[in-house]
């Protein structure tokens, strides 16, 4: 037990899917070669085609489910943990965690207390804070969002950093952070999402609200689009993107800056005249100033959490739902086996004249074994094996449903754990093949003969 | 032909009784053979039966008489409860069920009345099947011959279209061509024209009289066919399961 323990996952998992799937696949050269049934299991799948389609088909369907499953589970959660992973900590006012972090970093619809411009000032005057950027949502552009937050957000977001950090306004030196176009440089002016449709150069004004409860629109405030960020696999890849002065404009809150300040866009704001953010993503000078900030913040003011913490949170439930499911696929996959070897049975009891002839002619009960052994063999790891491909294809097309409705990218992947389940059920039922091929091999040759 | 009863039974195979060594292995003895059924019922009384080696022997009588269920014991495939059935030295009644398996695949071929052939495969493959459990020379061997009585019995042996596309005679000239590649001494038939219009039948006789006249093997029949109890050396009649030796 020890060694096993020792022994690294993918050996683990190599040797499991090797105990479940080398017996049986050695055992059906041997009886291919041994005992030279290629030609007669030919024959015998030929005879009977469609109904040995569709047992392949339910085979591989059972199988394909269960293999979907967790694939498509493994890719929810990298998805949207990836979509997080810009979002190092979130500061919100108190209230639902859940509700904040389904706002800010999925673009879901929901209604936030403000912070305060005071604490925003705070937060952002912190010594221990890199980067802390004002998220504001509620309004969209067409399908899409539109979030109101700093270029230098928008930087972070892509994944390119400005060289020079203390500047929200980009510097000869940096690298562009958008695919197409450039930054936006004053309220008027927004970027879009790889997936927006709209185009660059066009001017668009916002409606009150997302979806469904899109309200009246913001005709007086028209937005040029003027850049196009890559794609980030993100649900940002269905924004709008403007300054977080947009959207307050848009509102008419002013746009958070002091007096003459001239329509400029980014940090530093006034505290006095800002009106207020919903969230603040904030990145620490260090990995663990983060810990520090995240105590810091979370009082009667404000509430600070780590995306991953709640997103570890769902995963549990999203694991106890998987759970079910599994165990409900796996009871489903146990049943199929059932249904099948029943069918098996019943199918191979319609060649029992043929075998009898063959027990006639004088070939040992060992050879029909096998042969009836083979047949059903090749049926069930013809089955396992579609499985797989039916599991990957759904679990793509799944992926691609998730993508569209929500714009989080689910990776789709097949790892070797994956096919671990479909190897046992086909270990287990070339195991079961068996006893539909000892009863045959044994039946009395006289009585199948006369039929 | 003649029609005979059981015991009047050729010279040649009733001396070899006391001297089993010394029985060609065609020669049948069957004596005291009962048959039951689970029910108990007797399927089958055979007091003396001898069938000489390279005779060509029909069994005959109504339905139910017993004539499959003889056919079926001579081949080993119906265990006895009683009596002995001798194919030259070997005595197949006490024999156990892999013993008896070896006995057919070496001695007996068998043909049955709608063939039994392995639709989807070619003529070939199914004249040869009885090679899938051999050994590679051994099949090899059997395949080759396979092919050569295909040509003796006028099908082309390099035909790859599976046999369901044959007619029914060509598909029993098949399976005649089956029972005789692993070269038996003995071949036992139930029914083999039944399925067969009457000039497809003719030629099926035509050819079992020939296995007798060119290849002396033993022929055991069962048939109503008027045509192959003509053909044959002798008809051995059965009643309610025992042979009663009476002509129609």
């Amino acid at each position: 037990m020890s060694t096993w323990r020792s022994l690294p996952a993918i050996a683990q998992d190599l040797l499991v899917l090797g105990g479940w799937l080398v017996p049986p696949a050695l055992a059906l050269v041997l009886g291919l070669r041994r005992y030279r049934t290629g030609a007669l299991v030919g024959a015998l799948l030929r005879r009977h085609a469609g109904v040995a389609l569709i047992f392949v088909v339910l085979i591989a369907v059972a199988t394909g489910l269960g293999l979907a499953l967790g694939v498509q589970e493994r890719g929810i959660r990298a998805g949207s943990a990836g979509a997080a992973d810009r979002f190092d900590l979130l500061i919100t006012a108190p209230g639902n965690d859940t509700g904040a972090l389904l706002a800010a970093v999925y673009l879901q619809p929901a209604s936030l207390p403000l912070l305060p411009g005071e604490l925003f000032q705070r937060i952002s005057d912190d010594p221990a804070v890199a980067m802390a950027a004002p998220l504001a949502f509620g309004d969209s552009v067409g399908p899409a969002p539109m979030v109101g937050t700093t270029a230098e957000f928008v930087r972070h977001l892509t994944g390119i950093e400005p060289a020079d950090r203390t500047s929200d306004q980009p510097s000869p030196g940096d690298a562009s952070p958008l695919e197409e176009g450039r930054l936006f440089q004053g309220v008027h002016e927004g970027v879009v999402g790889a997936a927006v449709t709209l185009a660059l150069g066009q001017r668009v004004s916002p409606s009150h609200g997302v979806g469904d409860a899109v309200g009246g629109a913001h005709d007086h405030l028209k937005i040029e689009l003027v850049g196009r960020l890559p794609r980030t696999g993100t649900p940002w890849d269905d924004a709008v993107i403007v300054p977080v002065e947009t959207v307050w404009l848009a509102h008419g809150l002013g746009d958070g800056h002091a007096a003459g300040a001239n329509g400029a866009i980014g940090p530093p704001f006034d505290p006095v005249r800002m009106p207020g953010v919903p969230a603040v993503v904030v990145r620490a000078e260090s990995l663990g100033a983060h810990y520090t900030l995240r105590e810091r913040y979370t009082n009667a003011r404000s509430m600070a959490f780590f995306p991953a913490e709640v997103l570890t949170r769902l995963y549990r439930v999203l694991g106890d739902v998987r759970r079910l499911m599994t165990l409900l696929s796996g009871i489903t996959q146990v049943l199929v086996v059932i249904a099948i070897g029943v069918a098996l049975s019943i199918l191979l009891r319609g060649f029992s004249r043929r075998f009898a002839m063959l027990r006639a002619l004088g070939a040992p009960r060992r050879f029909v074994f096998a042969l009836v052994w083979c047949y059903a063999t090749i049926l069930l790891l013809a089955g396992a094996l579609a499985g797989i491909g039916v599991g990957v294809l759904s679990a793509r097309w799944l992926a691609e449903r998730i993508a569209a409705t929500s714009g989080v990218h689910v990776p789709v992947s097949l790892s070797l754990s994956d096919l671990l389940t479909p190897a046992m059920l086909a270990g287990l039922s070339v195991l079961l093949a068996t006893l539909p091929a000892f009863r045959l091999a044994r039946r009395p040759i006289v009585a199948d003969l006369r039929g | 032909m003649r029609s005979s009863s059981a015991s009047d039974a050729p010279p040649a195979a009733r001396s070899t009784v006391s001297d089993p060594a010394l029985v060609p292995p065609g020669a049948l003895v069957v004596r005291d053979l009962c048959v039951r059924a689970t029910s108990g019922r007797v399927l089958l009384e055979v007091g003396a039966l001898d069938i000489a080696h390279g005779e060509f022997v029909v069994l005959a009588g109504p339905s139910g008489a017993g004539k499959s269920t003889l056919l079926f014991a001579l081949a080993g495939l119906q265990a006895p409860q009683a009596g002995s059935i001798r194919w030259g030295g070997t005595e197949i009644a006490t024999l156990g069920e892999a013993a008896r398996a070896r006995f057919r695949a070496e001695r007996v071929g068998l043909v049955f009345q709608d063939f039994l052939l392995f639709d989807e495969l070619p003529a070939l493959d199914n004249a040869a099947l009885t090679g899938s459990w051999r050994a590679h020379a051994a099949a090899a061997t059997l395949r080759r011959r396979a092919a050569e009585l295909l040509a003796w019995l006028g099908l082309d042996a390099h035909d790859t279209r599976p046999v369901s596309t044959l007619s029914g005679g060509e598909r029993q000239r098949v399976a005649v061509a089956r029972a005789l590649a692993m070269d038996p001494q003995i071949l036992l038939a139930d029914e083999p024209t039944a399925s067969l219009d009457r000039e497809a039948a003719d030629r099926l006789v035509l050819t079992l009289r020939r296995i007798i006249d060119e290849r002396r093997r033993t022929v055991v029949v069962v048939s109503h066919d008027p045509a192959l109890i003509e053909a044959a050396d002798r008809t051995v009649r059965l009643v309610d399961g025992r042979p009663c030796g009476v002509a129609p």
